[in-house]
């Protein structure tokens, strides 16, 4: 009896003493609503697998709070281990020599790991001279969402969505003379529509190879096509067609309402526009509408991933890793999927979601694959700019794009003003890094 | 000092220590910080730092959106504090008067300041939404103009003016209607009993005796247009359309925290608080000598 309770006694000390030496890994996102409850789960699983790491997740707000709040954590030495960051602000963690890059973490703890079992375009992305820097996590690009009740309304075939940007016009002109809506089109993230219609006619966004050579020092645009294209927009906007609805996931609710016929958004908002679209009215997708007469590039990765923070312990890091590898895994991979329109990271992860039926079940989770994978991935320009100063910039050409739409600015007039602020951001970040 | 506490000369200095404590750490150094800040430009993470003397004043003064975003802000702030106590003023003597129910009306009208300015703005943003708003659907049915918040500078500029006054229009209103209870009713009855109309009682006796009220919520109404609708403006506009709304707190926020500009936002703060402290001292000195008070 004596003895039991002796062995009792040790087994809780010794329960005590590993809860004590649980490694604690504070993880910064910006993921809100549908996105938010997914993460969550896939954290607490990952808790309770391993008992001996702690994931703390903590919501810092959008995009922008999260990276401001990062920079600030890490000048006064509060930062955490992990952060989620968006796409634009790839560059100014690159240049920070705040982080480590995680192809380096393996060699690290003395693994190996291999890197290309990520989808192409992903690492492509992200990777300076062919290595990873950040984790590839919630990888997306834009497509095309579409109200297929409202094409056959307006007596329009619902399996062709418009490919052009003439047929958008032709359609929208359709659509509000037919009576189905007063305004047709919306963008989430217009900045970043402005991004992708560069990429996806192969023209590039600011010099040095978009940024991936060397350091970019101005702009491309105004060029012919910038401005080609702002005039479509702001001629849509004119005649109705084009309603500008704000940045980030403003325009969804005008969407979801049925109050417009097509959405420019992120793939990461499928799941949630499929599940308030559920028994309103189906919901197409398809590629981003383009120039019929221009060349053909490709749709760019957008969304964040994740960065590790320099100057952590080994357990810390070995913690920090072993989580990353769990986002990796298979099954976690399409969760995260499913749950969200984010790309699955990984190869299996794709080819098992394709052995189980899931796009034939859902075909709309398969468009963004068909687009970035059928798309050119071997020039810099289809790849996406990669700028230190990118939030400043884009914050400058939606600017532009709303000075356009209003009629308050001439559109060339427009792109010119946020070019003149872009350039002497970039080189002020010149300055700065070199 | 010495004469109010005789034979202690230490004790007062030490009595208001704290008070001078809390001012030096959380506003003197702050400050000192922001104008050293000013003559730098430092890399986001903070790696370089570069002394560039005036340069980030001179670009605030070359830089067309600067001047844009102060008239912005004197034209939202003429919006708010003019509409804003005119409007709180005559509620206020509406819901003073002998009516059935006034305790009704005077809470229905007092609670929007229960409301943070985020909610106020969520509320505003959800009535002009462009596509589904009912403020956006009646103005078209009245009017056939539709508005579009998100792309016309003029009405997003407007609509926040009036989200910012229906906010702050419970505070103003509570402090009417104590000011209103504090006029002594013989005055308002002499000048009845001289004949003069409910108008001039207004002007000649109840608004001049006013005055110490009408002094202070200026006061706080500017305090409230320059800083304080921070959280109204983020949720409602994001400083937006073509920095329409983008008055000069937002776009210090914005430069600082969004651009990644931080010591350019520090020069604008360096002169923001200049601003604002010359129109401090000017109001106090001429609504304090102007202001009546009964006492």
């Amino acid at each position: 009896m004596k003895r039991l309770a002796l062995i009792a006694g040790l087994l809780v000390l010794m329960v005590a003493g590993l809860a004590q030496a649980k490694t604690t890994v504070e993880f910064w996102h910006a993921m809100s609503g549908s996105r938010l409850k997914v993460l969550e789960k896939i954290v607490s699983d990952f808790n309770a697998a391993h008992p001996d790491v702690e994931v703390r997740a903590v919501f810092t707000g959008t995009y922008e709070e999260t990276l401001t709040r990062f920079i600030a954590g890490y000048r006064t030495g509060t930062a955490p281990h992990l952060v989620q960051v968006y796409e634009v602000g790839t560059q100014t963690m690159i240049d920070s020599g705040a982080i480590i890059p995680v192809y380096q973490i393996p060699g690290m703890l003395g693994e190996t790991w291999d890197w290309a079992q990520y989808v192409r375009p992903i690492v492509l992305y992200y990777s300076v001279d062919g290595n990873l820097w950040p984790y590839p996590f919630s990888s997306s690009t834009f497509m095309l969402y579409y109200n297929k009740d409202h094409l056959r309304q307006a007596g329009l075939d619902p399996n062709k969505p418009p490919t052009t940007w003439a047929e958008v016009e032709e359609y929208g002109e359709k659509l509000i003379q037919a009576g189905v809506v007063s305004n047709v089109l919306s963008f989430g993230w217009p900045d970043c529509i402005f991004e992708q219609e560069l990429a996806l006619h192969n023209y590039l966004y600011a010099d040095n190879e978009n940024g991936r050579a060397d350091l970019s020092t101005q702009v491309t645009w105004p060029d012919a096509f910038s401005v080609k294209l702002f005039e479509t927009w702001t001629r849509l906007s004119q005649k109705g067609i084009f309603l500008y609805g704000g940045p980030e996931y403003d325009a969804n609710a005008a969407f979801t309402a049925g109050k417009i016929s097509m959405l420019l958004q992120s793939t990461s908002s499928l799941d949630g526009i499929l599940k308030t679209a559920q028994g309103k009215f189906e919901v197409g997708t398809s590629f981003l509408p383009r120039f019929a007469d221009e060349p053909s590039g490709n749709s760019v990765i957008g969304g964040s991933s994740l960065w590790v923070r320099k100057g952590q312990s080994e357990a810390e890091l070995r913690a920090v890793w072993e989580f990353l590898k769990y986002l990796s895994q298979t099954d976690v991979a399409i969760y995260w999927h499913k749950g969200t329109g984010y790309f699955p990271t990984t190869n299996a992860a794709l080819k098992q979601l394709m052995d189980e039926g899931w796009f034939v079940e859902s075909p709309n989770h398969l468009t963004a694959f068909l687009q970035i994978l059928s798309g050119r991935q071997d020039t810099a320009a289809a790849l996406g700019a990669r700028l230190g100063p990118f939030p400043e910039i884009r914050d400058y050409i939606r600017t532009a794009i709303e000075k356009a739409c209003a009629g308050t600015l001439a559109p060339e007039a427009a792109l010119a003003e946020a070019a003149a602020k872009a350039n002497r951001a970039l080189q002020e970040y010149r300055s700065l890094i070199k | 000092m010495e004469a109010r506490f005789p034979g202690y000369r230490l004790l007062p200095y030490a009595l208001i220590l704290p008070s001078i404590a809390v001012i030096i750490v959380f506003l003197v150094v702050p400050f000192a910080m922001a104008v050293q800040q000013s003559f730098y430009r430092t890399s986001p993470f903070g790696t370089t730092t570069l002394f560039v003397g005036f340069d980030n004043y001179a670009q605030l003064f070359s830089a067309p959106e600067y001047v844009q975003s102060l008239l912005t802000t004197l034209a939202f702030a003429a919006l708010v504090i003019g509409g804003g106590l005119s409007v709180s003023l005559a509620i206020a003597i509406l819901v003073t008067r002998k009516i059935r129910g006034v305790g009704f009306y005077q809470v229905a009208f007092i609670w929007t300041y229960a409301l943070s300015p985020a909610v106020a703005g969520i509320i505003w943003a959800l009535l002009f939404d462009p596509s589904v708003g009912l403020g956006t659907y009646l103005i078209q049915q009245l009017t056939g103009y539709r508005v579009n918040m998100r792309v016309s500078g003029t009405p997003a500029l407007l609509i926040a003016s009036a989200a910012a006054v229906w906010n702050m229009l419970g505070y103003n209103i509570c402090f009417y209607i104590a000011g209103l209870q504090n006029v002594p009713k013989e005055f308002e009855e002499a000048a009845r009993v001289d004949g003069a109309s409910p108008w001039r009682t207004f002007w000649r006796i109840t608004f001049p005796m006013l005055s110490p009220t009408t002094a202070f919520l200026l006061f706080t109404n500017t305090i409230y247009a320059f800083f304080q609708v921070f959280g109204l403006i983020d949720i409602l506009t994001q400083g937006g359309p073509g920095g329409a709304t983008e008055i000069l707190v937002y776009k210090l926020y914005r430069d600082g925290f969004i651009r990644l500009r931080v010591n350019y936002a520090a020069a604008q703060s360096v002169l923001l608080f200049l601003m604002v402290a010359a129109m401090a001292l000017f109001q106090l000195r001429v609504t304090t000598r102007r202001a009546e008070y009964s006492r």
